[in-house]
């Protein structure tokens, strides 16, 4: 099983921008290096949903936000390793629209969000045809 | 030819040997991408469409540009510049309805368009729960078409056996998931759904028909029976197919014809020998006073056809014996019976019993009638045949002549009224015919009473071991027959 190396003050980020999102999903990009089955995370950045009209249940990241975090990425020897999004009164599990829609390499941070705040925040990685779940660890 | 560097995303760089930018020399970008798909096995097919062209779920940017808001993959390069591919990045929360077809689809067994085919072909009911405007559209051959909305109320005419197979089908296969579900708590036990629906049924070339359908006039002429989910369009259009054979134009036949024919019966049969005489019209409501002397065949085709154009009126003018019997009965569905005198009852009884017709039976008597369905052949309840009760005619000493019986001239409204309505309610089958029950109606009282037949396991015509005797000429009793 991987390990997803996420601090405290990050998961707090994502958690806040995913709270102000709700009942929206929102995402964004997590950036730091990936060597011998562990990702480390340095920064998680916002991005914006494409999807308008099915804001509640769909994203799609704007791939300028994704050019840009690259970029910024690379120039600061570095990588975009995973995605995160929130799924508004849904479990923290992926969807059979993430699995379709998911690429293998990356680690995929969804959290569940309802009105009461977040529910749940658990890390998953594309194994072949299914997801596989991740240890978060600080 | 320009020297340029494209970046690779790190889900793309198993392709890559983990290299994060891999330097082509190309002069567009279509050139660029596939120089990186010459050198590395398998990456092209993630990028490209086997169209050649860029997948979905790809962007490619040159610089800090989308290619596809310059030129696409013709999109020319200058030296040093920087081509990222960039995984599209999307998804979304499973709503309740997935994670609920995923249930379906775990419990429900799905089969293609050609096993549904097959299935069908071996005797399974393939079930196609689509709108009427889809269904418009076209459909399987010989496919059930019930509706979702009011499946579990028709279901059960349509296929009375819970363990033949059922293959539910819509345009889709998600449809077809929720009513095989609903199927299966019905109590049937083998239920499929047909995976891609109507649509993949079509691109795959399976045999389709447009059903016909009911033109604008009709439509409004029946838009009361088509208001209710138990006639609907197909229940009309069955009524339309259905020819029913009226034993008589006299005081039974007059309002059940009349009525049959109103509500759309396509084919009335009528057979009476008799021409109309002033005293019927006291009760026979298709005749009028200036055909006094005439046919009652071509009196009732006359009213009928007046009524409503669309039935076809079939007349016969002549005795039913048991030389014209069989001929006259061949290719109707329904036999109504309006008879008063005992030989033509015995014949009609006889030649249903071995036609296997439903026979709605009825008969008045001044203020008093009733009404009963001898249809031993019915497959949900085995009731008696009229021969069941009387094997043989009365003696005629102790026959009531027809010829004296008065009748409360409303009295045949209300009974051959209950025939028409048992007529087509067998005819779309739907609701319980009065089969081995019979209804008794007393006029004066202004009351109804239900007595129960019994069949008769050995009665020489319907019995369990019966072989059939042949048909019997009885004397007839009186000379003018017709009630
Ligand atoms: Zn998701
Ligand atoms: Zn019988």
């Amino acid at each position: 099983m991987a390990t997803l190396q996420l601090s405290g003050e990050l998961k707090a980020r994502i958690e806040n921008l995913v709270r102000t999102g709700y009942p929206h999903e929102t995402c964004g990009l997590l950036i730091g290096r990936q060597a011998n089955g562990t990702v480390s995370v340095t920064e998680a950045l916002a991005a914006r949903n494409l999807n308008r009209e099915r804001a509640r249940d769909r994203f799609e990241l704007d791939p300028q936000a994704f050019l840009d975090a690259d970029r910024h990425a690379r120039d600061t020897g570095q990588e975009v390793v995973g995605i995160w999004h929130s799924h508004p009164d849904h479990p923290a599990r992926p969807s059979e629209i993430d699995r379709s829609l998911a690429w293998p390499g990356w680690s995929y941070v969804i959290l569940s969000v309802s009105r009461d705040g977040i529910q749940d925040f658990r890390s998953w990685r594309l194994a072949g045809n299914r997801f596989e779940e991740e240890v978060i660890a600080p | 030819m320009s020297t340029v560097t494209i970046r690779i995303p790190m889900p793309l760089r198993n392709y890559t040997n983990g290299a994060d930018e891999v330097k082509v020399q190309a002069a567009t970008v279509g050139e660029a991408l596939q120089f990186l798909g010459a050198n590395h096995d398998g990456i092209l097919s993630r990028v490209l469409s086997p169209e050649g062209e860029l997948r979905q779920f790809v962007n490619v940017f040159v610089g800090s540009q989308n290619v596809r808001a310059l030129g696409g993959l013709a999109t020319p390069l200058a030296e040093g510049q920087v081509i990222s591919i960039i995984p599209a990045v999307a998804g979304g929360a499973t709503r309740a309805r997935d994670v609920r077809l995923m249930q379906l689809k775990s419990v429900i067994p799905e089969v293609t368009p050609g096993e549904a085919l097959a299935m069908q072909a071996g005797g399974a009911a393939l079930v196609d729960v689509r709108e009427q405007d889809e269904i418009s559209q076209g459909s399987p051959p010989g496919a059930m078409r019930l509706g979702r909305g009011y499946l579990e109320l028709r279901i059960e005419d349509a296929v009375p056996d819970f363990d033949r197979p059922v293959v539910t089908l819509c345009n889709g296969g998600v449809r077809s998931l929720f009513a095989a579900e609903d199927l299966r708590r019905l109590g049937y036990r083998k239920v499929f759904s047909m995976a891609g629906g109507f649509s993949r049924w079509k691109n795959e070339g399976l045999p389709i028909e447009i059903p016909p359908r009911l033109d604008a006039p009709t439509r409004e002429r029946y838009s009361r029976h088509l208001l209710m989910p138990e006639v609907g369009e197909a229940g009309q259009m069955r009524l339309m197919q259905s020819r029913v054979l009226l034993i008589g134009a006299g005081g039974l036949g007059s309002p059940a014809a009349y009525y049959l024919a109103a509500a759309g019966v396509g084919t009335l049969g009528v057979v009476d020998h008799d021409v109309v005489d002033r005293s019927n019209l006291q009760r026979q409501i298709l005749h009028t006073d200036a055909r006094v002397g005439t046919s009652k065949v071509s009196s009732a085709r006359q009213t009928l056809e007046a009524l409503n154009p669309a039935v076809k009126v079939v007349g016969y003018e002549a005795h039913l014996e048991s030389r014209n019997v069989e001929e006259i009965f061949s290719g109707f569905d329904l036999v109504v019976d309006g008879s008063d005198n005992f030989p033509t009852r015995y014949l009609v009884n006889d030649a249903c019993v071995k036609l296997g017709l439903p026979n709605v039976h009825g008969s008045v008597y001044r203020f008093e009638g009733q009404v009963t369905v001898f249809w031993p052949k019915y497959s949900r309840q085995r009731g008696p045949c009229y021969r069941c009760l009387y094997p043989e005619p009365p003696p005629a000493e102790f026959a009531p002549s027809c010829a004296e019986a008065g009748v409360l001239g409303v009295l045949p409204g209300v009974i051959g009224l209950l025939q028409a309505t048992e007529a087509v309610k067998i005819l779309l089958g739907i609701g319980e015919p009065l089969v081995g029950r019979l209804l008794y109606f007393d006029g004066l009282r202004g009351a109804f009473t239900e007595l129960a037949l019994d069949r008769d396991p050995k009665c020489r015509y319907c019995g369990d071991n019966a072989r059939f005797p042949g048909y019997v000429d009885y004397e007839r009793f009186c000379a003018n027959v017709a009630a």
